[in-house]
């Protein structure tokens, strides 16, 4: 009787949802100045859940540029490459998220392409090297970038202890990403990270 | 068995027909083939209202350092400046073309062919190294101020005078090969190519001297030279042919460029271009054109500088060598040499541009001797503003330059020159 009311209990604790609570992190460079554009995300250990799948975004070439440079989307995202240049794009990614070329589009074509894969999709032309950009494929709901003072609000992030990963396209780590722990009851988070000064942005093709 | 395969399989089987096969579309790419689409053609022309004073043009039969010339005061007329039809077919994504067509207006209007060449362009290695391929009738990646396939002047009317120079003169027919690669945080970029067809080169620049213009030199068609003097006129052509290979049998000796680039971690790239046409300066055709022996080499700089300003610069000296010896002295034994400095930067809606230029031409031939050295100097101030499909440009130019050949058409070795150009650029 005993062993079936535990049995219960556990199964309790395990459905029920948990208690949400505000997770606020923190990223800040080597002179503790805010760092906008991090992508910040939360894997709790238990009540993880993956972003809405779908959807249908655009990063658009303009002025030999893409926009947004940074773009975060879900798991089975579409994404638009509208080109609006009066010169041809040829649109790649060698990033192991996914792999795709556009092969040479014209202004007002467009192309798009699924994003089924998590991880960051690393953006160029084949033609216009400082064409760069970068899109993060999320596979949690806990997904955001910081803002101009260098931080980040789950407002409804499970109160679990958990994973926080911080990437930056500029980030001194592997993989451009650093990671921490979160405790449970623990609310807060702050990263401190060592950034390569941006590629200039400057045309070398004739 | 695939194309190229076969090809190798075949005994005898020529190289270049291989070659060139490997570029072609095969049927799995013939969805990329894309020869009358509205995306491979375009149209850009301008035309502009024209206010100028000084000396005769150049291309009037004088020494004027300008696309247009007055000779009487004040002049102000309407002008169709360049008129561009551009047609890049894409054979597959790889391989395309560029021909564009120019129409160019005011003193002499002109028509005919301007580029004419094969892009081949294949996906970058995953390291981030990547080729680039050209072949035919192109001008070489010198000017810092020109862009687009019709190679339109970028952020002003009037390019400086070293660009203006490669416009006139340097446009050979070549085969080119870029590679491109990052190291660190640095990017290189390497060029080298051999090339035919441009042996004339330096003899507008000798007889005429530097100018700043922007009319370009198109295929077959010639240039007037000024009153050359009668030891001169009895053996050089009133004219010149930049597109000529004066040499006995097309492209037994070709000349070559190359260029190094590098972009540094930080908003700063530099280069070095070097150009050696390679001809004879003994060789000569019928109508007494020369192999002009021509050598110069240029660095050019480009800067991102606080505020959004940009700062180009290019500084390039060469020597031109023509005729035969006499005294241990050639004929024509000129050294060049301009350099300019533009800073540009964005006011609200409009791009502002300002640029001083320097030129000069040092002569220790046996003919063309030091007295006919030229010196000038120049500043531009432009402004620019874009509507759509439209570009309004207004842009006031000074000139003045000492240049003994004037005396040749009994001028004042010494002119000063302005303009004020108002222009509207469209591109369709």
């Amino acid at each position: 009787m005993v062993r079936r009311f535990l049995v219960f209990a556990a199964g309790l604790l395990l459905t029920a949802p948990l208690a949400a609570a505000v997770l606020t992190v923190r990223v800040v460079d080597a002179a503790g100045r805010p760092v906008r554009d991090a992508v910040v995300t939360f894997y709790p250990s238990a009540g993880a859940r993956t972003p809405r799948p779908g959807g249908h975004y655009v990063i658009s070439q303009q002025n030999l540029q893409f926009h947004p440079f940074l773009t975060i989307v879900p798991v089975g995202a579409d994404i638009s490459f509208p080109n609006f240049d009066n010169t041809k794009h040829h649109v790649y990614s060698f990033s192991p998220a996914k792999r795709f070329e556009l092969k040479l589009f014209a202004k007002d074509q467009s192309r798009t392409v699924h994003f089924e894969k998590a991880g960051v999709v690393a953006l160029g032309c084949n033609i216009h090297d400082q064409m760069s950009a970068f899109i993060v494929v999320a596979d949690s709901a806990w997904t955001a970038r910081t803002n101009a003072q260098g931080t980040v609000e789950f407002g409804d992030a499970p109160n679990a202890p958990g994973r926080i990963t911080v990437w930056h396209p500029y980030l001194r780590a592997p993989n451009g990403t650093m990671q921490q722990g979160l405790a449970l009851n623990q609310h807060s988070a702050s990263f401190s990270v060592r950034l390569r000064p941006p590629p200039p942005s400057m045309p070398m093709d004739y | 068995m695939g194309l190229v395969a076969r090809c190798m399989a075949i005994k005898n089987a020529l190289p270049l027909g291989c070659t060139l096969a490997a570029l072609w579309p095969s049927s799995a790419a013939a969805s990329d083939l894309r020869l009358f689409t509205p995306d491979t053609l375009e149209i850009n022309g301008d035309v502009r209202l024209v206010a100028v004073d000084g000396e005769k043009g150049w291309l009037d039969g004088g020494f004027g350092k300008l696309r247009s010339g007055s000779g009487d005061g004040l002049k102000v007329q309407p002008e169709l400046g360049n008129v561009d039809l551009v047609w890049q077919p894409q054979f597959s994504w790889s391989l395309s073309a560029t021909i564009v067509g120019s129409l160019e207006g005011g003193e002499r209007t002109q028509a005919g062919l301007s580029q004419a060449y094969l892009t081949f362009r294949p996906m970058r290695s995953r390291s981030g190294a990547s080729f680039t391929a050209r072949a035919g009738l192109m001008w070489p990646p010198i000017s810092l101020e020109h862009e687009g396939a019709d190679w339109h002047v970028a952020d002003s009317i009037t390019p400086s005078a070293i660009n203006s120079w490669i416009a006139e003169e340097v446009r050979p027919v070549a085969v080119e090969g870029t590679v491109a690669t990052t190291l660190g945080s640095s990017k290189l970029r390497a060029t080298a190519a051999v090339f035919t067809a441009n042996d004339t080169a330096g003899a507008l620049l000798t007889f005429r001297g530097w100018t700043l213009q922007d009319r370009t030199t198109l295929a077959f068609n010639r240039w007037p030279l000024p009153p050359l003097g009668d030891d001169i006129a009895s053996l050089q052509a009133p004219f010149t042919h930049p597109l000529l290979d004066v040499h006995d049998g097309f492209a037994h000796r070709p000349g070559y460029y190359a260029k190094l680039s590098w972009q540094a971690p930080f908003p700063l790239r530099v280069e070095l271009f070097r150009y050696d046409n390679r001809a004879n300066p003994q060789d000569m055709n019928a109508e007494l054109e020369w192999g002009w022996n021509t050598q110069f080499n240029n660095l050019g700089i480009v800067a991102k500088l606080d505020g959004g300003t940009e700062l180009k610069a290019q500084a390039l000296e060469g020597r031109t060598r023509m005729g035969f010896l006499e005294d241990g002295r050639r004929w024509i034994d000129n050294r060049f040499r301009s350099a300019f400095v533009m800073l540009e930067r964005p006011f609200g809606p409009y791009g502002i541009s300002l640029r001083a230029d320097a030129f000069g031409t040092h002569n220790r031939g046996s003919l063309w001797t030091d007295e006919y050295d030229e010196h000038g100097w120049s500043a531009m101030l432009a402004a620019k503003r874009q509507f759509g499909p439209i570009t309004g440009l207004l842009e006031l130019l000074h000139v003045g330059s000492d240049s003994p050949a004037r005396q040749l058409s009994e001028e004042d070795p010494r002119q000063r020159q302005t303009q004020l150009q108002a222009e509207i650029r469209m591109h369709w």
